[in-house]
């Protein structure tokens, strides 16, 4: 007898979502669908309003990472102005982006995903937190809480505020970096470096006790997309996107992001409000692609930077070509908070950071406008339209987690075939399920208002809707968000 | 170590849910003890442990729901498990003194939440009047609580 399985809401990941796995008569999963249930509308809110608001206005979107809709929007409209940013202004945006991903990524691993590699998939959810995280292994918490203080000290000196700073603005930023700023900013790092080191040294151990979900956890073969420098490295801030296969093939390269409609599809299914990118050559579903610290890892021919490049060399012998498991994802961030610390130390010892022409000024130039830029995530692209006033007349955003889309949804039936065997449920069988969602680190959404935390429901149906098994996580009252 | 941290919550976008953050200003202007440290963080998150671990006294000042619009409620703090850590947007302050008390083996003397109910929380920039009427009282309410000494 078929059946509907309903995890409702989906936790430990930004947003709101659930997940429906369809049970076929074999009582094995046949479909799995992530549903992103929240409404967003920005791209129509903005219209009518003046392209320099955009930035300020567009990083509302996110309380994680309102750093990368800033700076896509503020790429988008030194577009639209038909300028460079003064050199300075350059690298101190590049800083601020690296910062956000050293935050974001702490706040996924340490905070989100550790409970499940140091407690268990199947432990008792009640010890599935970061209380369960610091009375096992105490110097893991503590140093995620710092690596994620560092990253939101280093965006709250540059930009003044942690979240929803107003400093990147097109044409450069407001203000420079004082001598004294980057002085405090630079001792630190040793000490971070030092964190992410000891976490490395530790997860490359951790992760044999998870070969299982290595093999199941979004495990396929799929394209590959980011932004890469002319030197062929990630470029977080700048570059041309590459496709590559799942052989470490480059299957495009040095595409123009302004160019996205000509090789991106957008589609639409009714189970989601989330759209699903793909590559149009390929068509859809068949043009999936994967984003993000994973995509990244695995497109480049070097990391950049000393002790990234070992890591980065270690990880790409785990497999002949790219390195397919999601799982990975975790591991591919901490490589990358690695390469990040390093970068930060090297723009700030540049002695052009200090200086302080850090804004150009124009006036509107084109009408047309694409700004991208690599958010923690994956490619984020915003694409603006202005009428002869600079009102913007319509946007389209293409973010970063959308393009996993596809991948997470592929994900998920994935795992749940390899794990939701039976009609009796339970927690492990569940939290399976969403871990394979927490490794892409999805960014559903952190601005919408929610009070306490999230319900869960899990609901077993017949395929006549009868009601046959049941879990409930009871909600409680909690704070701001 | 600091004497005291006092440290706000609120979002000041959605009306009465920023008082807190008005009231810890007003305080900040009144001229408290030097080794006073102020922050207005807008959610209660874990990386808020460490600080809250190096300081005698906590007040941790919020928007109250479910009491008269303007009402101002003190409670003693003391770290519990039990309420909610969720890690991104659900921290409590309870939470928040054992994740201090756990991670880095010190927790503070005395802690308090001190909160106003508010009475609209739409989006918004201005406090409703009896919310801000309540904020001088709130004021002299923590600088009660942080002027009772510490025991050595």
């Amino acid at each position: 007898m078929s059946k509907t399985i309903t995890i409702d809401p989906v936790t430990r990941i930004e947003g709101h979502a659930k997940i429906t796995l369809q049970i076929d008569d074999r009582s094995e999963v046949s479909e799995a669908y992530f549903h992103v249930t929240q409404f967003r509308g920005f791209e129509k809110i903005c219209v009518g309003r003046p392209f320099y608001e955009m930035p300020t206005l567009m990083e509302r979107i996110c309380g994680i990472c309102p750093v990368s809709h800033l700076l896509a929007s503020a790429k988008a409209c030194d577009a639209l102005l038909a300028m460079k940013v003064p050199p300075s202004a350059g690298k101190l945006r590049r800083i601020l982006n690296l910062a956000q991903l050293i935050q974001s990524h702490a706040l996924s691993f340490f905070y989100l995903s550790s409970p499940d590699l140091l407690i268990g998939m199947d432990g008792d959810p009640k010890d599935r937190n970061l209380f369960g995280v610091m009375r096992k292994h105490p110097e893991l918490g503590r140093g995620g809480i710092r690596l994620r203080q560092f990253g939101q000290q280093v965006i709250e000196t540059l930009a003044g505020k942690r979240i929803h700073p107003a400093w990147v603005v097109p044409g450069g930023v407001t203000e420079p970096l004082s001598i004294e700023k980057r002085d405090k900013l630079l001792a630190q790092i040793p000490e971070v470096i030092a964190i992410v080191q000891k976490t490395l040294a530790w997860f490359k151990i951790e992760f044999e006790n998870f070969r299982e979900e290595i093999r199941s956890f979004a495990n396929f073969p799929s394209l590959f997309m980011g932004l890469v420098t002319a030197d062929d490295r990630a470029g977080y801030y700048e570059g041309k996107l590459r496709f590559t296969d799942s052989h470490g093939n480059i299957v495009a390269d040095k595409l123009e992001a302004a160019n996205y409609a000509d090789f991106l599809g957008e589609a639409v299914e009714p189970f989601t409000f989330m759209k699903l990118p793909y590559y149009k050559p390929l068509g859809y579903p068949g043009g999936i692609y994967r984003v993000g610290p994973l995509a990244r890892i695995n497109m480049v021919e070097n990391c950049g930077t000393p002790l990234a490049q070992q890591e980065w060399i270690e990880f790409r012998a785990l497999e002949r070509g790219a390195v397919l498991s999601s799982f990975h994802y975790h591991y591919a961030r901490l490589i990358e908070m690695l390469f990040a610390l390093e970068h930060i130390e090297e723009y700030l010892l540049d002695p052009i950071i200090t200086e302080t022409h850090a804004r150009y000024s124009a006036s509107l130039n084109n009408l047309e406008g694409v700004g991208c830029c690599e958010a923690p995530r994956g490619t984020l692209i915003h694409h603006y339209r202005v009428d002869e006033q600079g009102l913007i007349t319509w946007a389209n955003l293409v973010i970063a987690t959308g393009h996993n889309n596809l991948a997470m949804n592929r994900g998920i039936l994935q795992v749940a075939r390899h794990f939701v065997r039976s009609e009796k449920l339970n927690e492990g069988m569940l939290n399976h399920v969403e871990a394979v969602i927490r490794a892409f680190d999805p960014c559903l959404s952190c601005s919408t208002h929610a009070y306490g935390q999230m319900p869960l429901q899990i609901r077993l149906l017949s395929a006549d809707g009868k009601l046959l098994d049941e879990l409930h996580r009871k909600s409680s009252s909690g704070n701001h968000d | 170590m600091i004497k005291a941290l006092v440290l706000a919550c609120g979002n000041s976008l959605r009306g009465d849910d920023g008082v807190a953050l008005q009231v810890v200003n007003d305080l900040q202007k009144t001229g408290c003890d030097p080794a006073t440290e102020f922050r207005w963080p807008q959610q209660w998150t874990p990386e808020l442990a460490e600080p809250i671990s190096k300081a005698e006294v906590v007040v941790f000042v919020d928007a109250a729901l479910d009491a008269p619009a303007g009402s101002i409620a003190c409670t003693h703090l003391l770290p519990n498990r039990s309420t909610s850590l969720g890690g991104t947007h659900h921290s409590s302050p309870e939470s928040l003194l054992l994740l201090a008390e756990e991670l880095y083996g010190k927790r503070p003397l005395r802690a308090y939440l001190v909160t106003v109910a508010g009475a609209a929380f739409e989006l918004e920039e201005n406090l409703s009047d009896p919310v801000r009427s309540a904020i001088p009282g709130a004021v002299e309410r923590i600088k009660a609580l942080l002027s009772v000494s510490v025991p050595d």
